[in-house]
């Protein structure tokens, strides 16, 4: 394969992700990491009032961050998927369909969603919290993804659909086994950017009373008057996660394009 | 040359006046808490603490201005000097004391518990391992979360628990009972109700606080909020927006 497929799709607002040729031992990611593990050790052993006890506060908010991220993310994607498939589709209906979808969704701040899936359709659809909060951030990142996954699609050349069409393959299995096995090579990089940007977004559904990391942040300075230490360390808490996922992101993107250079 | 002597004249004017020299207190109000603070069809701050301090600046001379401040951060923006005090049903108790100075009380509350009206919950003790909901750094929430095995969850507004009550995602709701008689008698009569008062044993009042160290202002308001019992304004505030 030639370099001129390699393509790259930048995509959402998700952490600045190192680049995979970076390996000097001084790089923003490395200062920012270190800095970062130093003050989240450092805080709490010098001055264990407050920032331990914040510290032993937050945990089950780092948990629902997760569990909302990750749930948020897979529906996303099996969303974006059919938006995608859908933004591409020569079916004008479907075509239509997926693409008022993302204008739609584009169009309207996630916290007005978030605002909206919860207490707007809260009251025809009785759903647990965290069911509503998943649902909002997954039907505003599935309009995201949905346009990655196109990108994706559309960077494949067009020859490729062509030799498997005259291959005798219809449409769907061209789709299938020729075009979206290579896609999601380009895909993936975006995907674990968007990834990024959502965990960082959940922290909007503090706002839907979901006892995530910022929630939690906030419950202990409403109670303690400590605001300044706490959103210190929620801050902290934050960029440590993102750091450490926008590294195993540039290393999975850094595999990827390795294994496209053979 | 004549315009500094103008401004200078301008200047010795105004702080001669005694109309402007009367001080004005900028309060923070969270004003979602009906009928103590709330903003009206007019988009205007009203309610019992809002005309209660008009009415003690009145007394005391002063002008209140009253600032529409999230509940969340409240505290925050007094110490870093954003208004002058709180008025905004703020409960003393010991804690915040320690952060903060408070007035006199200028009204006693109970915690009400509002449920369903289909349940029979009436205490927390029947609530366990269901969710409670309360807002965030009240004492209404305090309750719920020293109430054991009870599942307490925060919110901004006290009005999105009571929404949430309302739908069902949570099972009970917590907090002062002037608040609680306005969300379960009236916006959602048909489907809330109170269903106890919770005791704790002690008094709960609401003081106004100012930053530690505002002396002189504390006893500005402290002599509106005198004079305004000593008169009896606030009886009829309680008829005007409480009723009973």
């Amino acid at each position: 394969m030639s370099d001129q497929d390699v393509k790259k799709i930048e995509v959402g607002d998700g952490a600045a992700i190192p680049s995979p040729d970076d390996k000097g031992l001084v790089s923003a990611w490395w200062i920012a990491l270190i800095g970062t593990l130093i003050l989240v050790i450092a805080l709490p052993l010098v001055q264990p009032d407050p920032y331990l006890k914040i510290l032993k506060f937050i945990p089950d908010g780092i948990l629902i961050t997760f569990q909302v991220t990750i749930m948020s993310i897979l529906l996303a994607i099996v969303i974006g998927l059919l938006t995608g498939l859908g933004r591409i589709s020569e079916n004008r209906l479907i075509n239509l369909a997926a693409s008022l979808y993302v204008e739609v969704v584009r169009g309207i701040p996630l916290l007005v969603q978030l605002f909206y899936i919860y207490f707007a359709l809260g009251r025809l659809v009785r759903v647990p919290d965290i069911v509503a909060a998943v649902v909002a951030m997954a039907v505003c990142y599935g309009a995201y993804m949905g346009e990655v996954i196109r990108a994706g699609i559309k960077s494949i050349d067009f020859g490729q659909t062509e030799a498997s069409l005259s291959l005798g393959f219809n449409r769907r299995q061209t789709m299938a086994y020729v075009i979206l096995p290579q896609a999601w090579r380009t895909i993936l990089p975006p995907v674990g950017n968007e990834f990024i940007a959502l965990l960082k977004d959940t922290s909007l559904v503090s706002i839907l009373a979901v006892s995530d990391i910022l929630r939690r942040g906030r419950e202990f300075a409403a109670e303690s008057f400590n605001y300044f230490e706490t959103y210190t360390m929620i801050a902290l808490i934050y960029l440590l996660i993102t750091l450490i996922l926008s590294k195993l992101i540039s290393i999975m993107e850094h595999r990827l394009s390795h294994y496209e250079r053979r | 040359m004549l315009k500094k002597v103008l401004l200078a004249l301008l200047c010795a004017a105004v702080f001669a006046n005694p109309a402007w020299a009367k001080k004005t207190i900028v309060f923070a109000t969270d004003a979602t808490w009906p009928p103590m603070e709330f903003v009206n069809a007019d988009k205007q701050v009203v309610g019992y603490a809002i005309d209660f301090m008009t009415a003690a600046g009145k007394e005391a001379g002063f002008t209140p201005v009253f600032k529409n401040t999230a509940w969340d951060g409240i505290f925050a923006g007094l110490a870093a000097g954003k208004y002058d005090a709180i008025v905004s049903s703020v409960s003393i108790t010991p804690e915040r004391q320690r952060a903060m100075s408070f007035s006199a009380p200028y009204f006693t509350v109970r915690q009400a518990l509002i449920v369903n009206k289909n349940s029979a919950a009436t205490s927390l003790a029947d609530l366990k391992g269901k969710k409670v909901g309360g807002q965030i750094g009240t004492t209404g929430y305090f309750a719920i979360k020293a109430a054991e095995g009870v599942q307490a969850k925060s919110y901004d507004e006290i009005g999105l628990a009571m929404e949430d009550l309302n739908v069902g995602r949570i099972a009970a709701v917590v907090c002062d009972d002037p608040v609680a008689a306005n969300y379960a008698l009236m916006q959602y009569k048909d489907n809330l109700k109170i269903s106890a008062i919770i005791e704790t044993g002690k008094v709960e009042s609401y003081g106004v606080p100012v930053k530690k160290g505002s002396e002189e202002l504390l006893e500005l308001i402290n002599r509106g909020i005198a004079a305004v019992k000593a008169k009896g304004i606030d009886l009829e505030l309680k008829k005007k927006w409480i009723g009973q």
